[in-house]
Parts: structure tokens; sequence; C-alpha cells
């Protein structure tokens, strides 16, 4: 097995370019001709904090201190979610003509979709690096922790988008569904309100969701200037262990013989 | 030695009729006997055996359906053999369609990167190789405007380009010795007669036994899936003559 995954890791390196050419080459095509390019990335999370910001401090009243500090860390980092997985989802089947027509590790299709909306998301998270010390933000040790817990959401990210893109091959409706589950999972995860101002029972359905875990740490670090606690970082390392290998699997198994079902 | 090997490969294809692509069908079709599903099991290629060695070139002859894709496909690794095995020995490149993974909106330039990642090419062993590729295809001219400005033949040269300067080992082609005009054909046949003296192995996909008596040095034809007809050319075409 050791051998084995080290020459198939391998051999996806060999191939690390295409999934650079990919993603180069959907940038281009996205924002081809548009004047303002790829600061449209920004504009999207942008107006949606903004429409946030009036809901949550005009019509319901939120008490958290710096909370569009909150709010933008939720935001964005939900956003990476939505629109990885909502855009992974019809990876594959957007890539038939491809794989009909030449062998080259499947994988890197809907890892390539992900790294695409990654470097979006990156340049959309400029947004909050700027304006982090003007909302509060405030400049801790703490946030050296901040790239290796995005590695894992990310990687949670990965598990997930590489399982969708799988099952959206045999079952189509998938993408509809999914996007009506990001609309809902959105309102179950704390990103506009504060996870204890909500009832005991609630609070603990709202936990369930993995993104809330995520959240959590992610608050941590960005808004609360603290480490989350050992329990929040053990569920939020089980949820991607699990995701990664639910993908994984699912994937080997389908791999084979994706290429007929296209 | 061997370049490839197919030793009693067969593959089969699972035909689903009325196929449930979604999940009200899928519920229909648990009351409707119309609406349910039938598979039909399709031999595409049943018991197929040959060997090619290194430096050899071999013609797929047959009929539309024969399954000749099929097996292109299967040496390519695009698909899974359902029995039998396939041993390949050496770097393929298979030319199903020529420029796969061209995007219409990127110009000729960022499509040679791309099509070639597509290959397993990291962009930095292509540099090197750029100004051959640009100047076979002859389109130095408009190498960086987008490729939806080309016209379908000047899109096919570019294809062709990049593949023949890949230097594989074993090039698997379908159908694709059609690309341009009359003089540009000329230049890729003299390519790959070229590519053949140096040692590539050919595997050639035709209708046309003249273009597989010019370039092939054995033949297998194919009908519904099995081996009908096999045999060496006489005499075997030396591939320096082509050159001519």
């Amino acid at each position: 097995m050791g051998a084995n995954s080290t020459a198939s890791v391998g051999r996806y390196w060999r191939y690390r370019d295409l999934v650079r050419n990919l993603v180069i080459a959907n940038i281009k095509v996205r924002y081809q001709g548009a004047a303002l390019g790829f600061l449209w990335s920004l504009g999207n999370p942008l107006a949606m904090i903004l429409l946030y910001d009036f809901v949550f401090t005009h019509v319901f009243r939120s008490n958290l201190p710096n909370y569009i500090l909150y709010l933008i860390i939720g935001v964005l980092h939900y956003n990476l979610f939505a629109q990885s997985v909502s855009q992974g989802c019809d990876s594959l089947t957007g890539a038939a003509s491809l794989a009909q027509k030449i062998y080259f590790p499947r994988i890197l299709i809907p890892t390539a979709s992900l790294a695409f909306t990654l470097v979006l998301w990156l340049v959309a998270i400029l947004i909050l690096v700027v304006l982090y010390p003007i909302l509060g933000g405030v400049y801790h040790w703490g946030l050296v922790l901040y790239p290796l817990a995005l590695v894992l959401y990310l990687s949670f990210i990965w598990g997930i988008v590489l399982s969708f893109s799988v099952l959206q091959v045999e079952y189509r409706d998938l993408k509809h569904l999914v996007e009506i589950g990001i609309m809902f999972l959105f309102w179950f995860t704390p990103i506009g309100y504060d996870i204890h101002v909500l009832k005991p029972h609630t609070q603990f359905l709202i936990s369930l969701n993995p993104l809330t875990q995520f959240m959590d740490v992610f608050h941590a670090l960005l808004y609360s200037a603290t480490l989350p606690t050992v329990k929040n970082v053990l569920i939020v390392v089980a949820w991607t262990l699990a995701s990664v290998a639910v993908g994984m699997l699912l994937f080997r198994a389908k791999a084979r013989h994706l290429v007929e079902d296209l | 030695m061997t370049a490839v090997q197919v030793t009693g490969l067969s593959k089969e294809f699972v035909l689903r009729h009325n196929r449930a692509m979604g999940i009200k069908t899928k519920f229909l079709s648990l009351f409707h006997q119309s609406k349910r599903e039938r598979r039909e099991r399709f031999l595409a290629l049943d018991d197929v055996s040959f060997r090619v060695a290194q430096g050899e070139a071999l013609g797929l002859l047959g009929h539309n359906g024969s399954g000749k894709s099929t097996l292109l496909q299967i040496i390519a690794g695009i698909l899974q053999p359902s029995a039998g095995t396939v041993t390949v020995n050496g770097r393929v490149a298979p030319l199903i369609q020529l420029g796969v993974g061209f995007n219409p909106e990127l110009t000729g330039l960022e499509n040679i990167f791309l099509n070639a990642s597509l290959y397993g090419f990291l962009n930095r062993e292509i540099k090197p190789m750029l100004e051959a590729i640009i100047d076979f295809s002859e389109l130095s001219q408009f190498i960086d405007t987008p490729l939806k400005n080309y016209s379908s033949g000047m899109q096919m040269r570019l294809g062709f380009s990049v593949a023949v300067h890949l230097q594989p080992d074993i090039l698997l082609a379908d159908e694709i010795l059609a690309v341009g005009d009359q003089d540009f054909q000329k230049k890729c046949h003299d390519r790959i007669a070229q590519m053949r003296a140096d040692g590539m192995t050919l595997i050639l996909v035709s209708h046309s036994p003249e273009q597989v008596e010019r370039f092939c040095d054995q033949y297998i034809r194919l009908d519904h899936g099995r081996v009908v007809e096999s045999g060496r050319m006489q005499p075997a075409p030396s591939p320096t003559a082509l050159l001519g």
C-alpha cells in the first residue's frame, strides 16, 4: 500500500502543470472582456457582506462587538465552501469530452475545479486582510495557526467535492439539490449570529453541522484572538478525515468506469 | 522488445436503455414498467490478442462499430478492459482527436501548453520545444490570437504539431492523417515516417486499406469485436523509403 500510494502520488505530481494550466485557462475565460477583470471576484462577497450587515444590524439586532468582522469571517469562509462544492459538482460531467479522448488521472478534474475556486477566493480574502485592523481585528500569535486551519478546511471541502463530482455522474439531480442545501446550510451555520444566543437544543443541532465547527475555529483565531478549544480542533480533524476518506473511496470505486457513464 | 502486448482482451459495454438520469425517473420506474431501465450487454471486443514489437506499425481495419476505436481507447488507458490484459512499454500518446482540450478562448500559444500538459508534460519541458512546434504548424503569425479565430484546418495543424513534437514511444492514431491541405498532409506523413525510422511504434486506426498499406507493416481486421483477419504487409515498407 505504502509503495503503491507513493507511486500514484508521483504520477499525479507529474501532471501538476495540467492543474495549473486548467486553472489559468478558467480564469482567463471567465474574466475575459470584463473591464474590472479579476476584481469581480471581490464584488460578490462584498455585496453579500453589505447586505447581511444591513440585515443583522438594522433588522435583527446583534449584540456582538465588532460585528462586521465576525460577519466577514463567516461569509468569506462559507463562500469558499459554497462555491467549491457547487462548482465541483459538475466538474466531471463538464469534462466528459476531455476524459473520453485522453488518459490522465481523473482525480485532477475535481481538484482543478477546487483550485480554481480557491484562487478566486484568495483575491476575495484580500477584503479581510485590508480591513482586519480597521474592523477591530487583533494581531496575535495564534494567527500563525490560521494557514493550518485553512488547509484542514480545504481538505474537508476537497473530500466533499470528490464525492459529489462522482455522484453527479450517476445522479444528475444532485447539483440542484446541493444548491438548495447550500442555501439552507448558510442559516444553519453561525455566520450572522452567535451560536450562544440560541436555545440549548437548537445549539446542539447547529453544532452537528461540520461547518459550525470550522467557523468556531476561524472565529476563535480571527475574531476572538484566542486559540480554538481542543475539543473543537479534534472534531474538525475528525470531520476532515471522514470527508477525505469517503471522497477518496468513492472516487476510487467509481473512477475506473467513470468514462463509460459520462 | 514488445511495445504493446494485448492478450485475450474483451470489452463489454452495458447499454442502458431508458437510463434514469434523474431521481424523478428513478422513482417513476418503480411503478411504470415502460419507464424501467433495460440493460443490454454488448460485446465491443471479443477475445482480441496481438503483439506489436517496438518500432513496428500496426494498422487496425474494420467497419464503423467494429471495435477499432474501443481497442485504441483501452490501449491508451482511457477505458478499462472487461477481461484480458494490455501491457504497454513506453510512453503512449493517443491521438484520438487532434488538439484535445483546446480552448477556443485561449491563444494558440496557451493552448499548446494546455494540450501538452494533458499528455503529462510540464510547462518548462514544453518551452524548449515551442519554436519547433510553432514552425511545424506554420502558424507563427497567428500564435498569439485566440483559437476561435482559427479555421478548423489550422486548429488541426496545431494539434498535430504538438502531438508529434512530444516524441512518444507509441503513437495511437485514430483517422488523423488527413490534416490540412495536400502540402501539409505530405509534411505530416513525412514526419510520421521520420518518427517511425527513429524507432517509434505506431498503431493506426483507419478505414482505408491503402493508408494502412502505406504506413504499416502488419494489420488486423476487426468485425463485431473479433479479429477476422490479420497479416503482414508484403513486402514490408521500409520507413526511410517513404521519406523521399
